[in-house]
Order: structure tokens, then sequence, then C-alpha cells
């Protein structure tokens, strides 16, 4: 990894690392920042599982998946947190292992259908299965991450302040995990499924195997997504866990960009913050959703992330013309 | 080298390959040849993986693939192009090497994250090697470019590229010579050439007679979906069932 | 008992048909998944309600009228929406989610979120007595009318040149172009008839359950599923998935309750994508 180019990560991840503390006062703003990283985790891990061209339409699945798991393994076996969080991941993609080999020899469209499908099952299992989850009405009184000692000193990670560093970090090193495998040869041999399966297949690709794998990938990050959830809120309904919320994933990560690794992160900040921004909105946030995708999808399909390029361009365009007029 | 027995294929009620008990021998050229529609794809799709067959066994260098997935025939040696060109045309040709390299050598998941010497080793080491066989097309001075963007003649010698970047035995060409210019054709035919003195055996579909008669040491017709000639490019010119199945095109010249 | 939870399966499949015959029908032509078509149904849901409750007209009217309407708005989205999407399965699938959205915001805004209910015309609040159980008129009704669109809908496709043109297209739209069939009108008319079903559907479900704005989401889950498991591309498997499901839906919560039920027949449906991933029927 070449120092130059990464150097304006690092700056951009101090300033995510100074965000909670200029909010510090503000509980509300500071809970958008903690549910705008669990978006940004979300769509990341949508995209990783859209690179080989199987788009989901029911990640919130699997992120209650998790969001389960970490809070019963905390709530009834005393898990600490940092063993919880990779177990909620782990349970996510245990999940997605088994549904995948089946869903995946299904193509793109059905694929989706499928996958909206399962989303309602699981949500509907989620309800029914009382004695672990509650039922509709849910569970509360999630254990936080609790007291932790950090460099000596005795945090306690259930305020909001160090949660949202918590959930920082945990958001960093997962963006830092999907970011890796998207550069390597693996996130060359996903793109070039989603490019053209049958080629992939004639160059030794073993084409099912790899769609599961990205699949299993996403979905671990979703399962991770909703630990985060579940100990941020302290309470989890089921119903929180279904469709509609998959695809605003879906809409985040399309207005970003999907081909490129920061688009969806883009997409999903842009489009977390924006209706929070403009509190009286907010019953119009479907809209502003639907705004934003309709405008990516008639006229700019590279995403949001390719808006400065298409303004470089009309830029350069406009300086040539200039010149030439001279 | 590879062999098929009694292979057939039926699409519902139609038969696309009936008995084929075809040879490739190892070093050889063979042309596949036809006229349009006789399964000359379906056999190589067979052949392949790509698609299974009805009845019949296909041999490589002796052992069963029959039962075998395409990716894992092409871990035996066997590479294919498509016909219509067909490679990752998002990709920069540089990352379409990279993606075909992924037989040789093995990376681990682990290392790729973790970005170990060892991995930036073999990162090197597919650099290299695939740049050998860019040279050796004649691309390495378009490593960068995106192939959507490339003209057909090179596009073309990228879905040979990615083939060969699987370090195959036997390479089966779908029709390479398609929509090139003479100078591009005999470029090509000079390519094939070249592969077979390397030590891989090739077979072929082309339409192309004049290059197919040149380049090739034996011929097998196909029509359809059966065998009916077998031999040098001389012997198949002359014989009269080919001249008939290609619709007396010969016979006006004749 | 048994005949009782029979006979409201069979309701229900009708209602789950009429819908998902109408996405079936949407997609095997133009190869686009109408996801706004939830929507679509409840939409057909109110319009009947205004149709009946506030203007007062004949109950069959009212579904008719709304029929009628949502088939002009299905052609309208048809025209300018998903025609020129049609190649394009992606941006198609995206455009029709929005359309979705749209739909269901703006019906929460202009119908408030609780549910409404309409008073059915006293004939048909009654409970008509078959071979020993009850099954109320309105149920008995929407079996019947769903009876009525599915044949009506089988014998036009195929006993008509249009329905033919239909199958033409579902196998290969280029093909069929090439011989003369007009693939814009025909995809106009099986979006107004899809509409149209899911409108009447809407209607008659509005008038057994109450309306309410996020009803749409039911609908189009049931129709995915019942196209998941009829098989995709397939008339005759939405008709025979439709009512599997609606007698699973039925004759389940009778052993068990709701919730596991909806989830045993979920189930079902993912056990067959794995034996089977065509689904019953399917051909693609």
């Amino acid at each position: 990894m070449r120092l130059g180019r990464n150097f304006g990560w690092l700056i951009v991840i101090v300033v995510a690392f100074l965000i909670p503390l200029l909010l510090h006062d503000s509980q509300y703003f500071l809970s958008v920042f903690v549910m705008c990283l669990i978006n940004v985790l979300l769509t990341s891990s949508l995209r990783s599982t859209a690179s080989t061209g199987q788009v989901s339409l029911g990640i919130m699945a699997f992120m209650g998946i998790g969001a389960f798991t970490s809070a019963l393994l905390m709530m009834k076996l005393s898990f600490p947190i940092w063993a919880a969080l990779p177990l909620a991941g782990l349970a996510a993609m245990a999940v997605a292992a088994v549904i995948g080999f089946p869903f995946v020899r299904v193509t793109g469209l059905y694929f989706a259908m499928v996958t909206l499908f399962f989303c309602e099952v699981i949500r509907l299992i989620l309800t029914q299965w009382r004695t672990m989850t509650g039922g509709s009405t849910g569970i509360v009184n999630i254990p936080s991450v609790g007291t932790i000692s950090v460099l000596g000193l005795n945090i306690n990670f259930s305020h909001i302040l160090p949660y949202s560093y918590f959930a920082l970090f945990v958001t960093v090193v997962s963006l830092l995990i999907l970011y890796r495998i998207d550069r390597s040869h693996l996130g060359t041999h996903f793109a070039s499924i989603g490019q053209d399966e049958s080629v992939a297949e004639s160059i030794g690709i073993n084409v099912i195997w790899f769609k599961v794998f990205s699949f299993c990938i996403g979905c671990f990050f979703a399962g991770v997504a909703g630990s985060l959830y579940a100990h941020f809120l302290t309470v989890l309904y089921p119903d929180v866990f279904s469709i509609f919320p998959s695809i605003y994933i879906l809409i985040y990560m399309v207005a970003g960009g999907r081909k490129s690794f920061i688009g969806p992160i883009l997409g999903a900040i842009i489009l977390t913050v924006i209706p929070e921004l403009f509190l009286s909105l907010k019953t119009y946030q479907p809209f502003i959703y639907v705004a934003f995708l309709y405008i990516v999808l008639y006229s700019m399909p590279g995403g949001l992330v390719t808006l400065p390029g298409i303004i470089g361009a009309r830029f350069a365009t406009m300086r040539q013309a200039r010149l030439r007029n001279d | 080298m590879i062999e098929t027995r009694e292979l057939t294929k039926y699409f519902g009620g139609l038969c696309a390959i009936n008995n084929l008990n075809l040879k490739v021998n190892p070093g050889e050229i063979l042309g596949l040849i036809g006229p349009n529609g006789t399964g000359k794809t379906t056999a190589f799709n067979l052949l392949t993986g790509f698609i299974r067959p009805t009845s019949g066994r296909i041999l490589f260098e002796g052992r069963d693939i029959t039962d075998k997935s395409a990716h894992a025939r092409v871990k035996l040696g066997l590479a294919r192009t498509f016909q219509l060109v067909r490679s990752f045309p998002d990709f920069t040709i540089k990352r379409n090497m990279v993606a075909a390299s992924f037989l040789h050598p093995k990376i681990g998941f682990w290392e790729a994250i973790f970005y170990t010497p060892q991995y930036r080793r073999k990162e090197k080491q597919i650099a290299e090697e695939t740049g050998t066989i860019l040279q050796f097309l004649g691309l390495d001075s378009l490593e960068n470019e995106i192939v959507r963007n490339l003209p057909h003649g090179y596009q073309i010698m990228v879905g040979i590229a990615i083939a060969l970047a699987t370090k195959p035995k036997l390479l089966l060409l779908d029709e390479p010579l398609a929509g090139l210019s003479p100078a591009e054709v005999s470029r090509a035919l000079e390519i094939i050439r070249e592969l077979r003195r390397r030590g891989t055996t090739i077979m072929l579909i082309e339409h192309n007679m004049a290059a197919v008669m040149n380049v090739c040491d034996r011929l097998v017709v196909l029509n359809f979906g059966t065998e009916i000639a077998n031999g040098s490019p001389d012997d198949v010119s002359h014989n009269k069932d080919v001249i008939q199945a290609y619709l007396g095109v010969r016979k006006n010249a004749a | 008992m048994l005949l009782q939870g029979f006979y409201n399966g069979l309701s229900a499949g009708s209602i789950y048909v009429m819908i998902a015959l109408g996405l079936a029908l949407v997609f095997s032509i133009m190869r686009i998944l109408q996801f706004a078509h939830g929507e679509i149904y409840m939409l057909g849901a109110y319009v009947a309600y205004y149709a009946y409750a506030q203007a007062g007209l004949n109950f069959f009217a009212a579904l008719i009228v709304s029929g009628i309407a949502l088939a002009a708005v299905g052609v309208f989205l048809e025209k300018y929406m998903f025609r020129r999407l049609r190649a394009n399965v992606e941006p198609a699938l995206l455009a029709a989610i929005g359309l979705s959205l749209i739909l269901q915001n703006a019906a929460v805004i202009a119908f408030s979120n609780y549910t409404k209910y309409i008073q059915v015309p006293a004939w048909l609040s009654g409970v008509v007595m078959l071979g020993g159980a009850g099954i109320p008129s309105l149920r008995l009704i929407i079996a019947i009318i769903g009876l009525v669109l599915v044949i009506a809908l089988v014998l036009i496709i195929r006993l008509t040149k249009v329905g033919r043109a239909m199958v033409a297209i579902s196998q290969d739209s280029d093909a069929a172009a090439l011989h003369g069939i007009n693939v814009n009108r025909i995809s106009s008319l099986s979006m107004a008839i899809g509409c149209a079903m899911a409108a009447i559907a809407g209607g008659l479900m509005g008038a057994l359950l109450g309306l309410s704005p996020y009803m749409g989401t039911f609908a189009l889950t049931k129709a995915i599923a019942v196209i998941i498991l009829g098989g995709i591309g397939s008339i005759p498997g939405a008709i025979l998935g439709g009512f599997i499901i609606g007698l699973l839906d039925n004759l389940l919560p009778l052993y068990t309750n709701t919730t596991i039920a909806a989830i045993a027949g979920f189930s079902v449906i993912i056990i067959i994508l794995l034996i089977r991933p065509r689904g019953l029927l399917g051909r693609e």
C-alpha cells in the first residue's frame, strides 16, 4: 500500500474520529452518527454480495440474525462484547452459507425475489420464536458494551459518546477488511463473475463457490452491523428487520455507486444524514430517497461518487470551448 | 489427448450431436469445420463442460472427465475461448490477466487480507508471467487500456490471453478469426503456430477456409452433429460429402 | 372445520392467483419485476372504496371502475416508465422499487395510517352453507370472481390472436417483433390486464379485511411466493401455486398458530427451490 494514495484516507479516518467529540453535547446527533456507521457497514456488505452480480433484497434478515444472536449471547450466556460481536457475524454467515448454495444457482432477478422472500421468512421466524426473541414485542434491556478498561482508564461504553467510538472502531476495521478483499485478487474474481459468469468459469473460477463466498462475506458484516445495532438501541423488535429497510440499503448502494468501494459508503452517509438535517422533512424521507434513486438511475448511472468526475469533465469542456473562442 | 466416445446431445427432441467419436492428438492443430449450425460450438461446450451430454463419455489424457464441472476441466489443462469475443470488458487488460491467473499460483484468503510479503511476491509473479503472455500476443503496450475500448482485433487477442493464462495443455478456440483483417489473420495464425511449437495442442472452429487449410494439420467436418470426414486439409477438401454439405458452393467451383 | 378451512383457502387462493397472475403476466411479457404491483393492488382497494362508500356506486360497479382506473394507470406506467427500460433488468427493478415507495408513502400521506373498513352490501354479509360448512358470502363471491377472471385470462391466452401473441413474446420478444407482432401494444395490454386484476383483488380484499396503505407489501410478498412456487414464467404455475399457498395459509393454522403456519408455508417454498429451482411448472 503506497502511503501517498492512502494518506487521504488517513485524514478521513482521523476526521471521522474527531466527529463524535464535535457532537459530544448532542445526544441526538451522536445517535445519527452511530446509525450512519451502521448503515455504512450494511451498505458496504451489500455491495460485497452485489459484486458477483447478485443483488440481495433481504439484507435485513442477516442483520436481524446477528442482532438477536449478539443480544442473546450477552443476555443469556453472559458473553463479553468482543466475543458476541464476531459470533453474531458468524451466525449470520452460517445461515448465508446454508441458503447460499441453492440460492446462487438462480439468476439475478430471481435471486432478488428469493432473497426478498427469505427476508420475510426470517422476520416471521423471529416473530414466532417467542422464547428466544420475545415475539413481536421483542426484547429489552440488552446489555450494552459495559465498562472496559482501555489504557488504564475505565470507560463505560454504555454511554453514547464512548459507544460511538466503539461503533466507529468496529466499522473502520470492518471496512478495512472489506477494502482489502476488494483490492486483492479476490475482489477481482468477484468482479469478474459479476461481469460474465461464463468467461469466469472458462478461466477456472469455481463460480458457484465464489458467489456463495461473496454472499457469506456480505452477510457476516451484516450480522456485525446487527450486533452494533442491538447494543446501541438496547431494544430489538423483529419488525425492524423487514423488506423496506433492506430496500433502503439497496438504494443507498445504488445512489452512491456500486462499482466503486467508496460509492456505497458515500451513499449511506448522504442518505442517512440528509433526512436528519432537515427534520421537518422526515415524513418525506422515502420521497427523498426515491428522488436520489431516480436522479442516479437516469443521469448518473455510476452513482453519486461519479459526480466529481462529471463536474470535472463539464469544466474541462467549458474551458476548452473558452480557449477555442479566444 | 482428448477423445470422445459415442458423444450424443439432444436438446429436447433435436439431436445436436450424434454419436461423435472425436480424437485430438497431442501437439496437433485440429480444425473443426462444417456448415453453420451443425453443432460445432455445441461440441466445444460439451468438451469444456458448459453443457452436459445426453450420453457418451469424454476422456482427457486418458481420464474420464464427463462428470467434471467446467472450471475443474480448466484446472486439468483444458481451456477455451468464446465466439463473439468474450473477456472482461470493463477491466483493463492487466486486470483481465490478474483475474485469469486464478489457478496459477494459488493465493490464500488470509494472505490477501493481511497483504503479506508472500502475497506481494505472488502478485509480482503474476505480473511477470502475464506480462510474458501479453508480450507474446503484442498486447503489452496496452496493459492499462480498458478492453471495451479496444478495437475488435485486440479484443480477440485478450480473449486468447486470458485462456493462455490458465496454462492449458489443450486450447479450444471458437472462431478466433471472425472479423479480423487479413493482416490480423496472418498474425493470429502465426501465434497459433507458435503456441503449438511451445507445446500447446490446439483445436479450432473456423469458417475462414483459407486460414483453416493453411494452419491445420487435420480437419474434422461436422454436419448435423455427425462427423462426415476426417483427414488432412487436402483430402477433406476433395471429399464429395463435404462438398455437398456446403450446399453446392464448391460444386459450382468444381 | 377442515371444510371451512378449505373454503377459506379457496377464496384466499383466488386472491393470490389474481395478484400473482398480473405480476407473472407483466414479467413474462415485459421481463420486468413490477415491484409496485402491490401498490396497484392497494390503490385498487382505495379506488373501489371511494367509488362504493363515497360515490355510492354498486359494489361490483365499484370494482369494475377500480379495475379500469388502475388499468389506465398501468398503461401510463408502461408507456412512460417501463417501456424504455425493457431490456435493462436492474434499472427496471430499481425504477419499480422507487415507484412502489412513492405510491406507498403518497398513500400514507393521503389516506393516513389506520385501517379503513368497507361496509359491504347486506346481501354479501351473510354466510352460505355449502356441504356442511359455512362460507361467508363475500368469500364465496371472491372465489367465484377469481375463478371467472382466471378462466377468462386463460381463454384469452389460448384462443385469441392477442393471447398467442403474448405467448410468442414471452418466449422471444425479438422473434415475435420480427413476425409483425406489435410488442408495445401487447405490453400495454398485459400491463392493463395485470393491473386491473390486482385492483379488483385489492377491492375484494379491502372489503374482506379492510384497507391500509401498507396492504400492498403483503400482496407483493404473496405474489412473489406464488411465482417462485409455481415457476417463473409459467401462467399455469402461478394458478397452481396461488391455490396451493392459499390452501396452506388457511389449513395449517387449524393445527398450529398463524405465524408458524406462515413460516411453514414459506419453508415449503424454500425446500421446493432447493429440489427444483425452476418451481413446480417453471420453464426458464
